[in-house]
């Protein structure tokens, strides 16, 4: 028998607010962290809209002698952590032996970025010395061991959008192997940098004003920056020092589409979802709810609602669908992390957070995408999906506890 | 020329090791002062940004007081010179 593994604590930073419990009263809301984008940019941007963390202060979260070692992807990466640590109300000792496991999309891009603009403009003949380890894609995974003094298995996973995701899928099976008693997933990107916004532009998917996934009259999707952390521990350890569970983590399921390099393919997202569902032990007549990736594109959307068909047959009929990136934007590696946040938080408090800007259903979108308002709901088992560019696709499967 | 370049090294450990200057003379050791192979080559950066010189890696080897940077300096600066 599968070792049961549970979830005892959150943390989310988003454009949402500077917590989760913010983040789940915005969703619930239905207010939006989409605003006009906002930055000092050595250059035009053709992006207008934004999922932007407000009002972020560093210093007071970091003191002045750790600041400079530190990425603002690794900030965010250890301000929702410590959150999730804190929530979860586990101590030094416990926090010594467990494992951890960080997505990022991105890693430190803000800080390469300035690195090679002092480089290739302003001419500089050398780097900082905190260049390597400041912007290297580990170096979250590296802070966050430091700062909560986690000693056990830690690394960093990356697979674009997925990243959280795999993550999670990671931490879960660290727990379940018996490896760790304790896990914590991180997921985290900040993409605000100028180089990464161009050539995010470059592939023309980004809406010019807000994020309608499933919508008709959708443009694209919305970037956001943020970072979503899960404490899992075996239900053993949970229930030994009496900790509050949030859902079970039922089981996760991965597959790659093997086939483009940024058009998603619907039997690719489609496996992920049955690879779930059977890792999981949990038939689709018991899904009650999707988070889905929800983009907001053209592709991604019509893709995914023909997958979620796919793979739940019949039973996708009855089955309610949201995009939570309607209001947090996409916030890539960090995304899949912010979402389960959001679909542990649904099956915890038995609510669906809606679609927002949600206006007629797109040609082929024709699931229950919960649209404009937030719906009370009997709740017993969840999916997170996340589908990558690149075809590296990950979903994550929950159930009330 | 000598006081720049002391001004300039104890600002740079000052600033990288969150102390106060008058805490740094030239006797100090890089161990009391808690200075690390990475606060070590940091400092350097510092230095060779503000003085504009190119400070090898064999310089750095048995550096043990502030004294010792100083004077490694000192010689570099001279030679640019």
């Amino acid at each position: 028998m599968t070792k049961k593994v549970v979830v005892t604590g959150l943390g989310a930073l988003s454009a949402l607010g500077g917590n989760r419990y913010e983040f789940w009263d915005s969703l619930l809301s239905g207010e939006s962290g989409i605003r006009p984008l906002t930055g000092d940019f050595p250059g035009q941007l053709k992006i207008v809209s934004a999922a932007q963390i407000q009002n972020f202060d560093s210093q007071l979260h970091f003191s002045a002698d750790r600041l400079p070692q530190l990425d603002r992807y690794s900030q965010l990466a250890l301000v929702v952590a410590r959150e999730a640590v804190t929530d979860a109300g586990l101590d030094a000792i416990e926090l010594q032996s467990a494992a951890l496991v960080a997505g990022t999309g991105c890693g430190g891009k803000e800080t390469d970025e300035q690195a090679y603009r002092q480089l290739y403009l302003d001419g500089r003949k050398r780097l900082h010395p905190l260049t390597i380890p400041k912007g290297m894609p580990s170096a979250l995974a590296s802070q966050l061991s430091m700062d909560l003094g986690v000693t056990g298995p830690v690394f960093a996973v990356t697979s674009a959008c997925a990243s959280s995701n795999h993550a999670v899928a990671q931490a879960l099976m660290l727990v379940r192997s018996g490896m760790a008693e304790v896990a914590l997933a991180v997921g985290s990107d900040a993409p605000f940098s100028f180089g990464l916004l161009k050539a995010w532009e470059a592939l023309r998917v980004l809406s010019p004003d807000t994020c309608r996934p499933f919508s008709a009259d959708r443009k694209g999707l919305v970037l956001g920056e943020g970072a979503g952390a899960l404490v899992l521990e075996s239900e053993s350890h949970a229930r030994r020092r009496g900790a509050r569970i949030f859902a079970e983590l039922l089981g996760c399921g991965m597959s790659a589409d093997a086939g483009h390099i940024t058009e998603p393919s619907v039997d690719g997202a489609s496996r992920a979802i049955r690879s779930a569902l059977h890792n999981a032990a949990c038939s689709a007549n018991a899904i009650d709810y999707i988070n889905a990736h929800g983009t907001g594109t053209e592709l991604n959307d019509i893709t995914e609602t023909r997958a979620i068909r796919q793979a739940l047959g019949a039973q996708a009929e009855r089955v309610a669908v949201s995009s939570t990136k309607s209001m947090h934007g996409h916030a890539l590696g960090a995304a899949g992390a912010l979402e389960l946040v959001a679909t542990i938080l649904a099956v915890y408090t038995q609510t669906v957070p809606a679609t927002q800007n949600f206006t007629v259903a797109g040609e082929g979108c024709d699931l229950d995408y919960v649209p404009n308002d937030a719906r009370e709901m009997k709740l017993r088992c969840a999916l997170s999906n996340s589908f990558a560019f690149g075809g590296l696709n990950a979903v994550v499967a929950v159930a009330a506890y | 020329m000598d006081t720049n370049i002391y001004s300039v090294v104890v600002k740079a450990i000052a600033k990288q090791k969150q102390i106060s200057e008058a805490v740094i003379d030239r006797n100090s050791s890089l161990e009391s002062l808690g200075v690390s192979s990475l606060d070590a080559i940091t400092i350097v950066y510092e230095v060779e940004e503000i003085l504009d010189i190119e400070i090898p890696n064999e310089a750095l080897e048995n550096l043990t007081t502030v004294q010792d940077i100083l004077d490694g300096i000192s010689q570099l600066v001279q030679s640019k010179a």
